[in-house]
């Protein structure tokens, strides 16, 4: 956290309600926004200047109520209630202000100063929702301000309430339970000690403590004050009879009422108006037949729309960097510098005519798919097919991310609820092939061999995701606890957030991977130049020439595979050192095959054992490098044996 | 009749949610509360989950079919 004494101010709000999308809006581009409940899974911090003023604004992960029930609500939680911030901003989605008032009147328990972003007022209209947030806001007693933030709209107005807040601090109204209700909870509120208040204040406490079983401060109450934890039992046991249910539902039951109460005396609701295109697209999408059928166009047309768009280009971009290897060649020799030199050509070359002709559609098609609202979808279609593999439909999501890359999609599964889903998953996410590895069998296996060959690659990479998953399942005994997972509404995407969204990776590529992929191959060509490459061939030799019957020559380039796999595949042409156009004279096709099977799963790559350690720790992170080396060498050797 | 068991396009009343308290919260706070009304829009092949629509704030909400039988549900009476 910045040491400093701007005030602080926190995004918090329901899933998908656009918290992130209002604080690009506010803090320029940093989050990363989709339409797919929990894309926020850590909290984004930004400073900005408002008005003359600096303030500390935060963008926490959405969270349904403040009873966390994954670890990407705790995260949320855990700012709210330790870091005690300045204003809270309450991002409300309009088309469901019945249920996302639930959240609203518990954070007005906490007595935090707070301003109410009735967020999506334009897709409430389309649904015959017409909220007067005037109205709302004396409801409430704090500011509500109407925002669209895809367009930006609100935004302005939305700074002048945050500033008129902190200022004068704009705390809302007490409301209040049905009477029996209310009555135990002031009875309790009103027995806890002074400085007790282990949350906010004493009614919050209060409400927490009774519907809660397993709140910190309820566990050493018995210890260190047997008379409250009695009259806390005493109103549990009350409540539970009064309403004949569980006390947690009597609580959720109270504010569920009261929020519909609210949002019925403030929006006025067209009956009968269909919601037209939404509804009947989506009645398309998610039909049981066809549904599979859209599904599978969907992604047939995203690989070859990718295929299409990158291989001319390849093509194109490809000739220049051949010519300028003859050129480098004639002018330097075969010493030390030309292998350098040679190195650092392969490295931008490859950059930019392997990686960026693939890379950039790939991740137009992704934002797309994504700000649709499609991944959620997908998710309804396939949890059948993941049941089978012992998990459901929520992992899709971490799992369709981890096309994009790994290590975001590892960190993704922080929205299931369950530790053994978020392990299942994480070990399976370094075999789905990566937006980098993508590239590279588009680049290479379909360039060089046909996009059929591509296509067959990756079908058998989701069956091996698949047999992976049920042989893992196995040693998991403990069930699954099942899908929950709410479906976004369809919507049209915004180009300047897709735009966006390209931008946002295409920067860490150049910063991160680039270098990396350069720096790598100008060390080959260095290795090469003294012929140390031989002694680490000759170790590897085992491996590569006998298990795989591979050129030995491929060894060095798995060393480098470690840090990004991609980067064995790009090697593959330096080490061999042959150009793009006689590849497969020093090659064979059936090699080409072996050696990507082999680097696609050999290891996880660096960032991903990184995260993988820090999400799952140390021992998941060894069992998954384990994993993969063995399911590489297996598999790559039945293809050895197959074809 | 639990959720699995009642007919698609018709709407239902929610008579009670039983099940452990972790997915009894997780219902709660998506919007399955017991007296709500909610209809079944459609369904994943080879028995798989359900899309379940919730009348009064048009949310839909995928339910697996182990946590589908956990809601009791009666057909809603009045207009349709």
């Amino acid at each position: 956290m910045v040491p400093n004494n701007a005030p602080f101010v926190i995004f918090i709000g329901q899933p998908n309600c656009g918290k992130s999308t209002l604080f690009n809006a506010i803090a320029g581009h940093k989050a990363q926004t989709s339409n797919f409940p929990g894309t926020t899974v850590k909290h984004t911090h930004s400073k900005v200047n408002i008005g003359g003023r600096v303030l500390n604004i935060i963008d926490l992960p959405g969270t349904y109520s403040l009873s966390p029930a994954d670890p990407a609500e705790k995260v949320a939680l855990t700012h709210l209630f330790q870091e005690t911030p300045d204003l809270v901003v309450n991002v409300v989605d309009a088309s469901i202000l019945g249920r996302s008032l639930e959240l609203t009147l518990e954070l007005l328990e906490m007595e935090l100063p707070m301003v109410v972003a009735l967020n999506m007022t334009d897709l409430a209209e389309n649904k015959g929702i017409t909220v007067d947030f005037q109205k709302l806001s004396a409801l409430l007693g704090v500011p509500v301000i109407p925002t669209i933030a895809r367009r930006g709209k609100g935004i302005q107005e939305l700074f002048e309430a945050t500033l008129k807040c902190l200022d004068g601090k704009c705390f809302g109204k007490h409301l209040k339970w049905s009477g029996d209700v209310e009555e135990e909870i002031q009875r309790l509120g009103e027995s806890l000690p002074e400085g007790f208040s282990c949350v906010a204040n004493k009614r919050f406490t209060a409400i927490k403590m009774i519907e809660s079983g397993h709140l910190f401060c309820n566990e050493f109450l018995e210890d260190i004050n047997p008379d409250l934890k009695k009259s806390l039992d005493g109103v549990r046991a009350n409540l539970e009879r009064k309403r004949r249910m569980p006390v947690y539902e009597v609580i959720a039951a109270e504010r569920h009422h009261l929020s519909q109460k609210i949002f019925e005396e403030s929006s006025r609701v067209r009956r009968g108006k269909a919601i037209g295109w939404q509804e009947r697209l989506d009645g398309l999408i998610m039909h049981p037949v066809l549904g599979y059928g859209i599904l599978f166009i969907v992604f047939l047309s995203f690989f070859f729309l990718i295929f299409k768009v990158g291989s001319p280009l390849e093509t194109l971009l490809l000739k220049p960097f051949t010519g300028l290897k003859a050129v480098l060649a004639a002018k330097l020799g075969g010493g030390l510098l030309f292998h350098i030199a040679d190195g650092l050509l392969q490295g931008i070359g490859g950059g930019v005519a392997i990686v960026l002709p693939y890379f950039i559609p790939l991740l137009f098609l992704m934002a797309i798919l994504e700000d649709v609202g499609y991944l959620a979808r997908a998710g309804f279609l396939l949890d059948t097919f993941m049941h089978r593999i012992g998990l459901h439909g929520k992992s899709v999501s971490p799992f369709i991310l981890g096309f994009g890359c790994n290590v975001p999609a590892i960190v993704s599964t922080r929205i299931l609820e369950s530790r053994r889903d978020r392990i299942l998953t994480s070990l399976l996410i370094p075999f789905i092939p990566c937006s980098a590895r993508t590239t590279i069998i588009l680049a290479l296996v379909a360039f060089y061999l046909g996009p059929l060959w591509a296509l067959g690659f990756y079908a058998a990479n989701v069956l091996l995701v698949a047999v992976l998953g049920r042989v893992l399942s196995l040693f998991m005994k403990e069930a699954s606890p099942g899908l929950i997972l709410e479906i976004p509404s369809l919507k049209i995407p915004s180009l300047k957030d897709v735009f966006f969204k390209i931008y946002l990776q295409l920067k860490s590529f150049v910063l991160f991977a680039w270098p990396l992929f350069v720096a790598g191959s100008v060390i080959l060509g260095f290795i090469q130049s003294l012929h140390w490459d031989r002694a680490i061939n000759a170790v590897l030799s085992p491996l590569v020439a006998n298990v795989l019957g591979l050129p030995r020559e491929l060894g060095v380039t798995l060393v480098f595979g470690f840090l990004r796999k991609e980067l064995s595949l790009l090697m593959m042409l330096q080490a061999l050192g042959a150009g793009y156009q006689n590849l497969l004279s020093v090659i064979s096709r059936d090699q080409m095959i072996v050696f990507t099977v082999f680097v696609s799963f050999f290891i996880p790559c660096l960032s991903t054992f990184a995260i993988l350690w820090k999400e799952s720790g140390k021992k998941i992170a060894f069992v998954s490098a384990g994993l993969s080396i063995s399911v590489a060498v297996i598999v790559s050797f039945l293809v050895r044996l197959l074809i | 009749m639990n959720l699995t068991q009642a007919p698609q396009g018709v709407r239902l009343k929610i008579v009670d949610i039983s099940g452990g308290e972790q997915v009894c919260r997780r219902l709660l706070s998506l919007g399955f509360h017991a007296g709500d009304e909610i209809e079944r829009v459609s369904q994943g092949i080879l028995r798989g989950p359900l899309l379940v629509k919730i009348v009064r704030s048009g949310c839909s909400v995928a339910i697996g079919r182990g946590i589908a039988a956990k809601i009791l549900v009666e057909v809603a009476d009045g207009p349709q």
